[in-house]
């Protein structure tokens, strides 16, 4: 665990300062170790994984297109865009 | 891929003593479909190619907080049925799992997949050669799950570094991620697969397969097993990205097969000594190439998305969807080659065709075997019928076979017709293209090119005119140089374009005297 919390930044698209890092490493450690005590519950064998907190199913709709939103509408929440596309940075240096 | 063993240290001159015989080429395919859908996999938004950019896109699809997915109906669906035309288990329960990743064209930061409980579960795909250059073989398929499709980026190849422009029309596009077990022997054998799973997708219409348009996309997982003094090494995995058409597929795996070779007898590192290498596949240049890509491994981070509820199928649903696969093309080369005597390349050219094609050339061979024309092969007939003049005419026109404009029961009859010997192949030909070009039924097409039944006085008095004619070639005849007579046919042929050249040989050989 010793770079969790970079590592975690990382992924995340953060810049994690130094000074920072060491106080969200702890945080990090400490919530983690809280939530591994469910580790240890022993379980009978035949028990399955429980994925949700909701018990209902197939929430299905139907094949059915409806118009879209106006490009306008959709592109304005973009920070950049030219009208037709949204502009983003070059991914690639 | 699931290779774990420790690769083994060799010396440079182990290396260099290794020979083909001693490389085994392992393949596995990733493949993506679209299924064909009218609206996206979690909204209502169309599915339509080509649309003005960002034209279809909803507040589901561009990743907008507060908003919540439903899963289309239609995408489990045909997702289900390709997995029963995939032989695969079909789960009971299925459920929905966040994959975690940024990239500009992935407006929620995660794709919605599955990871652990994917609809379809392990299944096999039946590959053949009909040429024979590898042996028919049952491909494992390990899983097939639905996934979202992400956006399109439009990248900037000027160097000017201007901004990436982003498309999400195609995000939420529903894909079925088809994924083999590394079963793969050869670059053929991986050509054979995507062929014959297009083909099956293809006939259970769950997908249009186009490539250029993305609706058929695949990756390949590729290395090798070298026996070294009896000791098996394997090179590190290369996964080659987007191989956008079979050819491709096949050239990049045949190309990366070589690299990694030469690499390895240079380096000697095996698997788990380098790092798994994403490469793509450089069309200009016929090579596969390091892809530009973040360093580390890739951390996906997924967990069971909480915006979606688990889906239960029960058998009965996945019986009755079951149900709604007509013809799968394993069991229509079975039939071809039982019910009408044809040979597995002749069946490959039919069936390669589609469902279509293959119902067409069998009414024409139904009507010609049940009629008594004496036909000895009508299968065989048809089939020569149908490749060569019926698959010629599709193809320049670039239509369906709905549209050929004569029936297969007409055709038939004209094969009937010649059959009978009211007029030969040739001749036959002509009487097809009246019908194409003209959309004349057969006997306005016999009409109008004035054919009639030649009777047997007229034929003995061409032939004696014939033989009276050219004493040179009767002569050679005589001296047992049998293809001679072709030059005499066809000057018969000229006299009267309506005899038929069996009797006409019959008749010359007759008067002849042999």
């Amino acid at each position: 665990m010793s770079n969790l919390a970079q590592d975690v930044a990382k992924l995340a698209r953060i810049d994690l300062p130094d000074d920072e890092a060491e106080a969200t490493q702890a945080n990090l450690e400490k919530v983690l170790n809280y939530v591994q005590q469910l580790e240890s519950v022993q379980l009978p064998d035949d028990i399955e994984p429980f994925f949700g907190a909701i018990e209902s199913v197939n929430a299905i709709r139907v094949d059915q297109t409806q118009p879209s939103f106006a490009r306008e509408e959709i592109l304005s929440n973009a920070p950049d865009s030219d009208g037709q596309f949204y502009k983003v940075p070059q991914v690639f240096e | 891929m699931s290779q774990t063993q420790e690769a083994t240290e060799t010396t440079q001159s182990q290396r260099d003593a290794v020979t083909d015989a001693d490389v085994t080429l392992i393949v596995g395919l990733e493949v993506h479909v679209q299924l064909d859908t009218q609206s996206k996999l979690f909204c209502n938004c169309s599915t339509a190619y080509g649309a003005d950019a960002n034209t279809q896109t909803c507040p589901v699809c561009t990743g907008m907080p507060g908003t919540l997915p439903v899963i289309n109906e239609q995408a489990l669906k045909l997702a289900i049925k390709t997995g029963l035309a995939l032989n695969c288990e079909i789960a009971n329960y299925t459920k929905w799992d966040r994959k975690n990743y940024f990239y500009p064209d992935l407006p929620k930061g995660y794709q919605i997949s599955q990871f652990d409980k994917p609809i379809c579960g392990a299944g096999h795909l039946t590959i053949a050669d009909p040429k024979g250059a590898f042996e028919t073989r049952a491909i494992q398929i390990e899983r097939a799950h639905l996934e979202e499709d992400a956006g399109k980026s439009i990248h900037d190849e000027s160097g000017a570094k201007k901004p990436t422009k982003i498309d999400l029309n195609r995000t939420g596009t529903p894909l079925l991620e088809i994924v083999t077990k590394p079963d793969l022997r050869s670059a053929e054998e991986a050509k054979a697969f995507l062929t014959e799973l297009k083909l099956i997708l293809t006939y259970i219409g769950v997908s249009d397969c186009n490539m250029q348009e993305g609706s058929l996309r695949c990756d390949g997982n590729v290395n090798l097993h070298i026996n070294v003094d009896g000791q098996k090494v394997a090179t590190p995995i290369v996964e080659i990205k987007n191989l956008n058409s079979f050819r491709a597929a096949e050239r990049a795996i045949g190309y990366e097969a070589e690299r990694q070779l030469r690499v390895w007898k240079k380096d000697g590192l095996g698997i788990g000594e380098a790092p798994k290498q994403t490469r793509g596949w450089d069309v200009a240049n016929q090579k596969t190439t390091p892809s530009r890509e973040k360093e580390g491994a890739a951390d996906y981070r997924y967990f069971p998305d909480p915006d979606l509820i688990a889906v239960v199928t029960t058998d009965q649903e996945i019986a009755a969807i079951g149900a709604t696969i007509a013809h799968l093309p394993s069991a229509l080369r079975t039939d071809l080659m039982e019910n009408y005597g044809l040979e597995a390349y002749d069946t490959e050219v039919i069936v390669s065709q589609g469902a279509g094609v293959v119902a067409y050339y069998e009414s024409v061979a139904d009507f010609l075997t049940k009629s008594a024309s004496g036909s000895k092969s009508p299968g065989k007939t048809a089939s020569n019928w149908v490749a060569q003049e019926v698959l010629r005419y599709l193809n320049e026109q670039s239509c369906e076979v709905g549209d050929y404009p004569v029936s297969g029961e007409q055709l038939g009859e004209l094969l009937v017709r010649i059959s009978k010997g009211d007029f030969d192949q040739t001749r036959g030909k002509d009487v097809l293209a009246q019908m194409v070009e003209n959309a004349l039924d057969l006997d306005a097409a016999i009409e109008k090119l004035g054919i009639k039944a030649v009777d047997a006085n007229e034929i003995q008095s061409l032939c004696q005119q014939l033989i009276d004619e050219n004493p040179a070639v009767i002569e050679q005849i005589r001296e047992g140089k049998g293809k001679a007579i072709g030059s005499l046919i066809g000057k018969a042929r000229k006299l009267n374009p309506n005899i038929n050249p069996n009797v006409v040989k019959e008749n010359l050989l007759k008067q002849i005297g042999i």
